[in-house]
């Protein structure tokens, strides 16, 4: 048997640290977008807060996750531990994809206030593959899966399965991205718009499906 | 469900009568019109009727309109408006002005008596603004040159052409001045004098005032040599003495017109209080007046009649006709007619009852529906409000978000619209976010447990722990991810349901089977397979009933079939992959367990901090504690309010409309008068 805190402690750093690298770099892309409106129009600098606080919720969830490993479920398996932070680190990353989107939406909204609503829910869309990590993480944690999937050396795989398939965050980050361009130019473009952009999600539930069924199943 | 059905109105109107039905038409608002420029292309128009154009006096509209925006802008620079906070979080109502007016000439009389009015208070202070200005402009140039040419004693006077001779001064850069000397004696032939004086600093480049004294035919080689040499001139006029002098009367003169500015721009700041709300009537009587007289652009004529075409929502059919017939006195001929056009050209107008007409903004949000397609604004609504309570689930931020809400929507609502539906949207946002923290025991996240030692889910307070065990629930977290499936299913079914029946409505047998029947099929097999599980089979461990397998079979083979008719093999086999899109689509719902753990496990993160600081940091560690507090519930607040209601947005707009919802159709904007400064 493992040490419980070491294996956990290396879990939560992970959360923390990759979900954070990726939340910096996609709040630094919206940034530099941001910079950018408000040298053109001071009063734009509220709204360029509101798009920049979106890719930072995968940090926070990082966050959370390590809270939750150090102080809430110190009683979990300590290889789910590990596992939780893996998936919700890596999947993290694709706060990067949600940067890139809130850049466009922060650049369009700065040209067209009423799109506002629109140009969020595009830039929301990259979070998704963060919530399925957070969500793995969560089951890993609380133990509803009580086989070797879930507590032996096998958890690491569904992390690693939703946390990878949640880099796919980065390339609907650029699709969001130039639908948000195409939604600014023509307000009818959403419903097309969001099938396209909610195409690479497609990978991130295979990634969620066979964590499930890794914690299930092994 | 539907959004309000249309009628065609056509009407024919004489044209002494056509000025009073275009006014009436304006004031009541009922009526969308048509443009029908586009339709008299047509040969067959062509031959009745001829495109007409604006009414006559819009010019004289418009000139008015230039004049009076001239003078609010003039006011507007006097006097900016100052925008405090208190008056955005409670702005008060404009002061309407009651106004009846006939015709268009007694409006454009009364703006006229008004403007000329104001002109003649506000003319003369403001060009005499203007030519201070000017002056004063014109005298910092001034004094920025004459500045520079110290250590040069002549009269100032003395610079231009005499009988002779011709005096100039400017700056060349202090390492050609030499070289300048020799070149300017080499092509005047000496007859040219310069003097230098101090140097001085300017765009980072040592420069040399210089002034010289040649022939008068020589100007022109001198000059042109000086262009060689960065010379910089400086066109000094009507002024004497020494530059030292000049310097001296130009302070007291700029001192003289700052003083006169002042008193001016206070002139004018009062004059601007006294007729701003005025001016802003008058604008807006001539803007209404304007948009009426454009209004002509849209219709038909013939030699004395003008031909209307407006859509008109079926229930005010009978009132626009009365308006027309009435105020052209009977002589019109008017015609309401089922619509005769296609789909996408007839406008959208959403009719909803009063408690959820606010949620039509969602649905605007997303697209219109077409004219023929279903109002989705009643079946948001339930769903919205569910997630939302679910994503965000602390009755402590609800209890805040509806104070919130409550306040956009009764302060301020009062000035703006959207603001009234956004702040009736959150306030029940926050109602459900109540009820829902009530039932997953959230007040501040476990504040109640780290700081007071209250621990609410053994006490039986709350039905189910988010994070763990209640006396209800063993297992919270399965709990909340089953029934998040669950509702998650249930929404999809709705959507289905709803498009299944519009299909078969439309006659379209074979998309509501392949794009709805299968799925409802499915859902309804998962729920009875659940439920009873009647001949079940064991899979990998667990027993599966033999229903939903054979559903599964049927769809997958379905949908194989659907996309072999469209793109052939390739088609079959992405066809069968079909089921995963499904399945994203369910599990999509699963976030609202995370989110709702999101809110709860980082509010509970501030919490932990917070104790920690507060228990090891000696007396400032209260303090701190207190600021940890209030600060990471604002933020984890904000945060989640904000990630609730878009994440609650995407279920519908990417899961729940690609069901049944397309949208696409064009908002009905009626013909109407927009009045913020006046009323009738």
């Amino acid at each position: 048997m493992v040490d419980a805190l070491l294996l956990g402690a290396i879990g939560a750093g992970l959360a923390v640290g990759l979900a954070g690298l990726g939340s910096g770099i996609g709040a630094g892309i919206t940034g530099a977008s941001g910079a950018g409106v408000v040298a053109e129009d001071p009063n734009k600098f509220g709204t360029a807060i509101v798009f920049q606080a979106l890719p930072q919720t995968q940090g926070l969830y990082g966050f959370l996750v390590a809270i939750l490993i150090l102080f809430v479920f110190k009683t979990a398996s300590p290889w789910a531990m590990f596992g939780a932070g893996l998936a919700t680190g890596l999947a993290g990353l694709s706060a990067i994809g949600q940067g890139i989107a809130s850049a466009a939406g922060l650049g369009a909204v700065a040209e067209d206030n009423s799109i506002f609503g629109k140009a969020m829910v595009f830039s929301v869309l990259p979070e998704t593959q963060a919530i399925y990590g957070l969500l793995i993480a969560i089951l890993l944690l609380v133990g509803v899966f009580k086989g070797a999937g879930a507590v032996s050396v096998a958890a690491l795989g569904a992390g690693f399965a939703v946390g990878f398939a949640g880099l796919s965050g980065i390339g609907q980050g650029i699709t969001a991205a130039g639908a948000i361009g195409a939604t600014a130019r023509d307000p009818d473009a959403m419903g097309k718009g969001l099938v396209l952009a909610v195409m690479p999600e497609t990978f991130a539930i295979f990634g969620l499906l066979i964590a499930i069924l890794i914690m299930l199943m092994v | 469900m539907k959004p309000v059905r249309m009628k065609k109105l056509k009407a024919v109107i004489l044209d002494e009568k056509v000025d009073n039905v275009v006014r009436q038409l304006h004031e009541s608002g009922i009526v969308e019109l048509c443009d029908l420029s586009e339709k008299l292309e047509d040969v067959e128009w062509k031959s009745l009727l001829s495109p007409s154009s604006h009414a006559d006096y819009v010019r004289n509209v418009t000139t008015l309109m230039i004049k009076a925006s001239r003078i609010l802008d003039l006011f507007s620079n006097v006097n900016p408006k100052e925008v405090s906070v208190k008056d955005i979080l409670n702005p008060k109502p404009i002061e309407k002005k009651k106004v009846q007016f006939n015709t268009h000439e007694e409006v454009i009389e009364y703006c006229e008596k008004v403007l000329n009015e104001i002109s003649k208070e506000v003319d003369e202070p403001s060009e005499k603004l203007n030519e201070l200005e000017n002056r004063k402009s014109k005298l910092l140039q001034l004094k920025d040159q004459i500045s520079y040419l110290k250590g040069l004693e002549f009269d100032l006077k003395d610079l231009g052409p005499g009988v002779y001779v011709y005096i100039g001064c400017g700056s060349v850069p202090k390492e050609k001045v030499n070289e300048l000397k020799s070149e300017l004696d080499k092509v005047t032939e000496e007859y040219i004098e310069v003097f230098t004086g101090e140097e001085f600093e300017k765009d980072n480049k040592i420069r040399v005032p210089i002034v010289f004294v040649t022939l008068k035919e020589k100007l022109e080689s001198v000059l042109s040599t000086l262009r060689k040499f960065e010379f910089e001139r400086y066109d000094i006029s009507d002024v004497e003495g020494t530059p030292k002098e000049a310097l001296q009367k130009i302070e007291s003169e700029l001192k003289n017109i700052e003083s006169e500015i002042k008193s001016l721009i206070e002139k004018l700041k009062s004059l601007a209080t006294k007729w701003e709300n005025e001016l802003l009537v008058v604008y807006e009587l001539l803007s209404i007046e304007k948009e009426r007289g454009d209004a002509y652009s849209q219709f038909g004529k013939t030699n004395r009649t003008y031909y209307i075409e407006a859509w008109v929502p079926a229930k005010d059919a009978e009132k626009a006709k009365k308006i027309i017939e009435e105020s052209s006195e009977g002589y019109a001929f008017v015609e309401i007619s089922e619509p005769d056009e296609p789909e996408e050209k007839i406008p959208v107008l959403l009719n909803n009852p009063k408690p959820i007409k606010p949620f039509e903004m969602l649905t605007e949000m997303y697209a219109m529906p077409k004219y023929n397609e279903v109002d989705p604004t009643l079946l948001i609504v339930p769903g919205f409000l569910l997630f939302y309570g679910i994503m965000l689930t602390d009755a402590a931020y609800g209890l805040f978000l509806t104070i919130v809400g409550l306040w956009t929507w009764k302060k301020i609502g009062k000035v703006s619209e959207g603001a009234k539906k956004l702040g009736y949207i959150l306030t029940l946002a926050g109602m459900a976010t109540i009820i829902m923290g009530i039932i997953t025991g959230g007040y501040l996240g476990d504040f109640m447990y780290e700081f007071l030692n209250i621990d609410i889910y053994k006490m039986g307070l709350a039905f189910v722990n988010p994070l763990g065990a209640s006396n209800f629930i063993k297992n919270g977290p399965i709990a909340i991810l089953g029934f998040s499936i669950a509702v998650g299913l249930l929404h999809l079914f709705i959507g289905l349901l709803v498009g299944f029946i519009e299909n078969i409505k439309k006659k379209n047998t074979m998309d509501a089977i392949y794009n709805q029947g299968i799925w409802i099929l499915l859902i309804l097999a998962l729920v009875i397979g659940i439920l009873c599980p009647i001949y079940p089979i064991v899979l990998a461990g667990y027993h599966v009933s033999i229903i939903i397998l054979i559903a599964i079979a049927i769809v997958v083979i379905m949908c194989a079939i659907k996309g072999a008719k469209e793109n052939g093999f390739m088609g079959a086999f992405l066809g069968a992959m079909d089921i995963t899109g499904f399945l994203g689509n369910v599990l999509s719902y699963a976030r609202l367990l995370a989110l709702c753990l999101a809110t709860g496990g980082l509010a509970m993160a501030v919490n932990i901090m917070a104790k920690i600081v507060g228990s090891s940091i000696p007396i400032i560690g209260i303090i701190l504690a207190i600021i940890i507090l209030i600060g990471g519930h604002a933020f984890n607040f904000v945060m989640n309010g904000l990630g609730a209601f878009i994440h609650s947005l995407r279920l519908h707009y990417v899961e729940f409309f690609s069901q049944f919802y397309e949208g696409g159709g064009k908002k009905f904007s009626p013909f109407k008068a927009n009045r913020e400064y006046t009323t009738t």
